[in-house]
């Protein structure tokens, strides 16, 4: 990939992303997630921070985010996160997904902006009801849904990754889904919607991680962080995609042929 | 009688299976005759151990270093004149260790050794364990590694604790003292445990840790050192939980270079001690050590020197990468595959620190399923000169080409890559 300074946003505040629970809500290579946003700013000279959000942090720091980032976790950790979201951070993150901020939520994160999770006993847990979905767990007896998958979200655009997930996710009708699932399960196996996306936080069940073979994601974060932040339309510059685009073509061929 | 006659039945029947897939070059011949005997009769393991009662066994589970660690194990016991069995690497499920049986023991079910080594996979130990009564179990460690076959480290851990809270009391632990999690499986247990450990160096940990919580309070845990990943010495705030007391954390020799390798070693030394094997022995036995197949084996090929070193999740590949920058590597080839052994999700590529961990290699040449992935890794972490090829052939003999004669050409290769490297280097993807 080349590096292109870019003309418009060089030398002005650098944009933060807010990565909630770095250290409980890492799994699956989550950081890749990170490491693309980071990148590709700093290969357009666009100045980019990453503030970690960890256990009993001050919701105050909120304010101040460009892009919020949460990933899975294995659910003792799920559990620490859980208690760890007091009424005051419930109501900091939900001013900042409700004002437009740009926001990635895969797996957990994305079942923890519901109405509940009902995990595998049958014990409902609270979500932070943001996103008017709920999630339940139809017990250990039922298979995971795993595997590749893809899908093709609302403005036509083919994204790829890799799905392992449990709980079947339910929107209710006003909540747009992220896409239509072409190959794989999606938020339930049953309705081929996968994901949701409201204002401009998407929720996702793709890992992979989701941002590397999906670059056109990265970038629409990070151009509606610039037009939030300088209050003008920004189009980002284009980046040499090569890898990025043969590496989601191969996953693709593999997948039409099973 | 009937019963009787059925085993031995079985058993002619497995090894003619062995005979045939090796004739053939089946290669399958690691699980089927166990897979056969076990559908037939599932007491098939049990049957054949009750006639060989002196047979000892060692069970060695963990995420990394079993072949490693049970190879070290069979070198002392043997310089100790033992005579001493392994199942195939890699086989180390029920049937793959009802296989390794059927072709140790003669026709009457008979096994002449005194001891059998089995590696076990992470899942399948509860039910190995109520097949089998071994004299020792070694816990090696426990890292995030193919979340989609194997589920999360924790659910795995929970089921370890289970099965050992039923194992016969005469069965003596052998434990890593700096994975709290694997650590913690001696708490709740009134068995003989042994622990090793190695004292650490760093502070920092890596990013690809996992088990930074206390298992007993679910507390942060704090770190006064560490080796690497979550490995060190490890302690509880909250509930005083804390690395229990080492057996073992020095050895006079270390037979394979990486810290990886000093925790297998030390687990070796342990489980030799527990048999009455002398710390001389020991160190003979380790002097003449050849590794285990693609686990840092060098092979020679077209008068080049290339050492394979399995990489197979993120801990496995950093230490991996540790290793050869200590010993100079120069060149570089990469292996990604995403069959089921290797595990289909690659996003743990993303858990890799090729950030801090790859330095200044001369070339570095990326082949595998998952070619452009891996590329694509290294790009987000500043390695431009990276060659990409479709064709593993090719990767290698460029690799290889390019490689000088006084210098190693390192493979890094997931599992199943691994077997393909050496198909095309040396004709044999198992020795």
């Amino acid at each position: 990939m080349k590096r292109h300074q870019s003309l418009i946003i060089n030398h002005q505040s650098p944009i933060t992303i807010g990565w909630l629970y770095p250290q409980l809500m890492s799994t699956y290579g989550d950081r890749g997630n990170i490491i693309v946003l980071q990148k590709r700013c700093e290969w357009r000279g666009i100045k980019l921070t990453v503030l970690n959000l960890n256990e009993g942090f001050d919701e105050k720091l909120l304010d101040d985010i460009d892009i919020l980032f949460m990933g899975g976790a294995q659910d003792t950790q799920q559990q620490i996160v859980s208690n760890d979201f007091t009424s005051r951070r419930i109501a900091g993150l939900k001013k900042r997904i409700e004002d437009g901020t740009p926001g990635l939520y895969v797996c957990g994160a994305y079942q923890f902006l519901g109405k509940y999770y009902k995990n595998a006993n049958g014990t409902k847990i609270k979500g932070l009801d943001i996103f008017d979905l709920h999630t339940e767990h139809s017990g250990e007896g039922k298979k995971r849904l795993i595997g590749n998958i893809a899908i093709k979200t609302h403005d036509g655009k083919i994204i790829v990754g890799f799905e392992n997930h449990g709980g079947r996710t339910y929107l209710k009708k006003n909540l747009k889904s992220f896409g239509q699932v072409i190959k794989g399960f999606g938020n339930n196996g049953m309705d081929k919607t996968e994901g949701a996306i409201y204002k401009n936080s998407v929720g996702t069940y793709l890992h992979g991680p989701i941002l590397p073979k999906n670059p056109e994601i990265a970038d629409w974060l990070i151009e509606k962080a610039l037009e939030r932040k300088y209050k003008k339309r920004i189009k980002l510059e284009k980046l040499n995609d090569f890898l990025s685009q043969k590496a989601k073509k191969i996953m693709l061929q593999n997948m039409s042929s099973y | 009688m009937y019963n009787h006659s059925m085993n031995l039945l079985l058993i002619l029947f497995g090894k003619i299976v062995i005979i045939i897939s090796k004739v053939l070059n089946i290669g399958n011949g690691s699980t089927w005759p166990g897979h056969i005997a076990l559908e037939n009769d599932k007491n098939f393991i049990k049957k054949i151990l009750a006639k060989n009662q002196k047979l000892k066994i060692i069970l060695i589970v963990g995420t990394n270093g079993k072949t490693t660690t049970g190879k070290l194990i069979q070198t002392i016991l043997e310089k100790n004149n033992n005579k001493v069995f392994q199942n195939q690497a890699g086989a180390n499920l029920l049937n793959g260790i009802a296989s390794s049986l059927i072709k140790q023991c003669n026709l009457a079910g008979k096994i002449n050794y005194d001891f059998a080594v089995f590696e076990v996979d992470e899942n399948s130990l509860p039910l190995i364990l109520d097949n089998i009564n071994p004299e020792a179990i070694v816990l090696l460690n426990l890292f995030r590694d193919q979340l989609d076959r194997y589920g999360e480290v924790n659910i795995i851990a929970n089921k370890w604790t289970r099965a050992l809270s039923m194992i016969d009391k005469k069965t003596i632990l052998i434990l890593n003292a700096d994975d709290p999690k694997i650590a913690y499986l001696g708490n709740s247990i009134k068995n003989k445990i042994k622990y090793f450990g190695i004292k650490g160096t760093s502070k920092a940990i890596d990013h690809a840790s996992d088990s930074t919580y206390c298992p007993e309070c679910g507390n942060k845990l704090t770190y006064r050192s560490t080796t690497f990943s979550h490995l060190g010495n490890w302690a509880c705030g909250n509930c005083q939980l804390k690395k229990p007391k080492t057996d073992l954390e020095n050895f006079k020799i270390y037979p394979l270079p990486g810290l990886y390798n000093k925790y297998n070693t030390h687990a070796a030394v342990l489980t030799a001690r527990i048999f009455g094997v002398s710390d001389d022995k020991i160190s003979g036995a380790l002097k003449n050590f050849k590794p285990a197949f693609g686990r840092q084996e060098i092979i020679e090929h077209k008068g080049k020197e290339i050492q394979i070193f399995l990489s197979k999740n993120p801990a496995s590949f950093n230490q991996s990468l540790a290793t050869i920058n200590d010993l100079g590597a120069k060149n570089l080839l990469i292996i990604l595959n995403d069959r089921i052994p290797d595990g289909r999700d690659i996003s743990w590529i993303w858990d890799i620190d090729f950030e801090n961990n790859l330095k200044d290699f001369k070339s570095i040449t990326v082949s595998g399923d998952r070619v452009y992935d891996m590329t694509l890794r290294l790009n987000y972490a500043d390695k431009n000169n990276v060659k990409p090829y479709d064709r593993l052939s090719n990767a290698i003999k460029d690799s290889i080409e390019s490689t000088a004669k006084n210098e190693i050409l390192y493979i890094l290769p997931t599992y199943s890559a691994m077997l393909e490297v050496r198909k095309i280097l040396t004709g044999k993807s198992i020795p």
